[in-house]
C-alpha cells in the first residue's frame, strides 16, 4: 500500500466530511496539506470513483454532497472517533479470512488496535472452522488486535464486552436494537446479524494478543442467503428495507469498543456486565443449552456471574455453571 | 425492591442518556448511578432494611441468596485418568483457564496431536475454549506426548494437566 499517497488521500477526504456540503477552494486544500493541486485533482477523481459523491466546480472547488456507503480505507479512517483502535488499519478489498490476517499480523509484532478490514472474505470462517458467509460489499468482515495488560482467565470477558459495543453501535447508526444471546450472538427476532469470534495468543500464562473476529449481515439483500442460513440468519437491511452506511458502523463499533475496554480495564467487569444483562435476551427464560459433548440441558437462566459464566438452574435447583454450549431459547 | 430486569432497564436508559448522575430510592432500596467523564459507575447500595413491607409481590424463583450446591460442571463428570506412570519428570501441559478441551480445529478435523507424536515448543496440541474465547494452546516444550488426560468436549479446570510429555 502506497502509504504516502493514500494518506493525503485520507486528508483531504477528511477536509470534504469535516466542511460537508461547502465548497473547498484546491487552493486552500493545497495550503492545508503541503501539495500541488494536480495532486489533489488526482485524489479527488480517485475518491470520487471509490463512490464518493464530490461536485467539483470552477472557481469554487470541491463540496461533498452524500456521504458514500462504500467501504474503503479512506472512507474508515476519514471520521474516526477513537484514541488509539482502528488508526492502524489493514483494508484489503477482497481477503482469505480477516482473522487469519489478522492472526498473521500479530504474531509478527502489529500494534494494539490494529484493525483488518475486508470488503469481502472468500474463505470467512466462525469458530470450530464452520464457514462464514461474507460475500462482496454486503457486510462488514473485520478483525480487531488488542494486546490488554490482564489475566488469561479473564480473556473471555471480552467477548461479552464486545458483543455490548456492537449493539450500541448498530442502534446508533441503524435505529435497531438488538439482543445478545450469550454469551456474544446477536439476534433480531431469532434470527443472527453478528457472529463473534475470539481467539487468543498466549505464551503459558501471558496474553500476548486477542484477536475479535466481527462478521456482521449490513446490506445483503434476504434473497442472497444460502437456503440453509434464511432460517437463522438475516441481515439489517432486511430489517430496515434501506442500506445502510457501513463505514459508519465500523467507527461506531472502535468508539464503542474503546469507551466500554478503557473502563473495563479500569474498573473491571462489572460495569460491563450490568450492560451486557441490559441486552441479554435469555436472562429469566427456559433455555436448552447443548454441550459440546451432545448432552443437552434444559434449565432456567438465572444470569452470568463475575466471569460471564452462564448460571443455569434445573429443575431440581442445581445451578450449573456453563463455559460453552450452544443456548437455543424455549 | 426493584427487580433485576427493572433495574437493567434504568442502567440502560441511563447509559444512553446524557444524565451523569441519578439517584433513586424507593421501598427503602437506593440506587445510584454515576458516570464520570468516559466511565461509568453503577453502584447499588441496599440501605439496611428495617423489616420487610408486609406486601411484597413473591418471588418466583427460590430465595434469591440461599447457599446453593454449585455443581461445577454440566453432566460429564469427572474424568480424572489415575496417571499411574511415574509422571514426575515428565512435563505437564496445564489448562491456563477453565474451559471446553477441544482435541481437533474442527469436529471432523484430525487432532492436533496423538499420544507418541513429537511436538516443538511452538505446536498447538489443543484448543481450551470458554464463552467463544477459543485459545490455542502450545505444547511449550520439545518432546515426544506420552498421554492426553482429556477427552474431546470435556470441561477442564484452571491448571488441569491436559498432557504429559516427555521432554527432549
Amino acid at each position: 500500500m502506497g502509504d504516502g499517497l493514500s494518506k493525503t488521500k485520507n486528508r483531504i477526504l477528511k477536509m470534504l466530511v469535516d466542511h460537508q456540503n461547502e465548497y473547498l477552494s484546491g487552493q486552500k486544500i493545497c495550503d492545508c496539506l503541503g501539495c500541488s493541486r494536480t495532486a489533489v485533482w488526482k485524489h479527488i477523481k480517485d475518491l470520487q470513483k471509490e463512490g464518493f459523491k464530490i461536485d467539483s466546480v470552477q472557481k469554487k472547488g470541491y463540496r461533498m454532497t452524500a456521504p458514500s456507503h462504500h467501504l474503503s480505507e479512506a472512507n474508515i479512517l476519514s471520521s474516526l472517533k477513537t484514541k488509539k483502535l482502528g488508526h492502524n488499519l489493514k483494508f484489503h478489498e477482497t481477503l482469505p479470512s480477516t482473522q487469519k490476517e489478522a492472526h498473521h499480523l500479530a504474531e509478527d509484532g502489529a500494534a494494539d488496535g490494529t484493525l483488518v478490514v475486508a470488503d469481502e472474505q472468500s474463505t470467512g470462517r466462525g469458530r470450530l472452522g464452520r464457514e462464514w458467509h461474507s460475500p462482496m460489499g454486503t457486510g462488514i468482515w473485520m478483525s480487531l488486535i488488542i494486546r490488554p495488560d490482564i489475566a488469561l482467565h479473564q480473556t473471555p470477558q471480552l467477548t461479552l464486552l464486545t458483543s455490548v459495543a456492537v449493539v450500541k453501535a448498530i442502534h446508533d447508526i441503524t435505529g435497531v436494537e438488538c439482543g445478545i444471546k450469550w454469551p456474544n450472538d446477536i439476534l433480531y427476532n431469532g434470527k443472527k446479524i453478528v457472529g463473534i469470534l475470539t481467539e487468543l495468543q498466549a505464551e503459558a500464562s501471558h496474553v500476548k494478543a486477542i484477536i475479535i473476529g466481527i462478521g456482521m449481515n449490513v446490506n445483503a439483500d434476504a434473497a442472497d442467503f444460502p437456503d440453509e442460513l434464511k432460517k437463522r440468519a438475516a441481515s439489517i437491511k432486511s430489517l430496515t428495507g434501506r442500506e445502510h452506511d457501513r463505514p459508519a458502523i465500523i467507527q461506531a463499533i472502535l468508539k464503542h469498543f474503546e469507551l466500554l475496554y478503557n473502563t473495563y480495564l479500569e474498573e473491571g467487569f462489572e460495569i460491563i456486565k450490568l450492560l451486557w444483562e441490559s441486552y441479554a435476551l435469555s436472562l429469566g427464560k427456559e433455555i436448552y443449552a447443548r454441550t459440546v459433548k451432545g448432552d443437552t440441558i434444559k434449565g432456567l437462566a438465572k444470569g452470568i456471574d463475575d466471569e460471564g459464566v452462564l448460571l443455569l438452574e434445573t429443575r431440581d435447583g442445581t445451578v450449573h455453571h456453563i463455559y460453552s454450549a450452544d443456548i437455543e431459547i424455549i | 425492591m426493584l427487580k433485576v430486569q427493572e433495574i437493567r432497564e434504568l442502567i440502560k436508559l441511563i447509559d444512553d442518556s446524557t444524565i451523569d448522575e441519578f439517584e433513586y430510592e424507593v421501598d427503602g432500596a437506593k440506587i445510584a448511578m454515576k458516570k464520570g467523564g468516559t466511565h461509568t459507575e453503577i453502584i447499588q447500595t441496599p440501605i439496611q432494611q428495617p423489616i420487610q413491607p408486609a406486601l411484597q409481590p413473591v418471588q418466583t424463583a427460590a430465595p434469591a441468596v440461599a447457599p446453593q450446591p454449585v455443581s461445577q460442571e454440566q453432566s460429564s463428570g469427572p474424568e480424572q485418568k489415575e496417571a499411574t506412570t511415574d509422571d514426575s519428570n515428565l512435563h505437564k501441559i496445564e489448562s491456563p483457564m477453565v474451559g471446553t478441551f477441544y482435541s481437533s480445529p474442527s469436529p471432523d478435523a484430525d487432532v492436533f496431536v496423538k499420544a507418541g507424536a513429537k511436538v516443538d515448543k511452538d505446536s498447538v496440541v489443543c484448543i481450551v475454549e470458554a464463552m467463544k474465547l477459543f485459545n490455542e494452546i502450545e505444547a511449550d516444550v520439545k518432546g515426544e506426548i506420552v498421554e492426553i488426560l482429556a477427552e474431546n468436549g470435556q470441561l477442564v479446570e484452571y491448571g488441569q494437566p491436559l498432557f504429559l510429555v516427555k521432554a527432549e
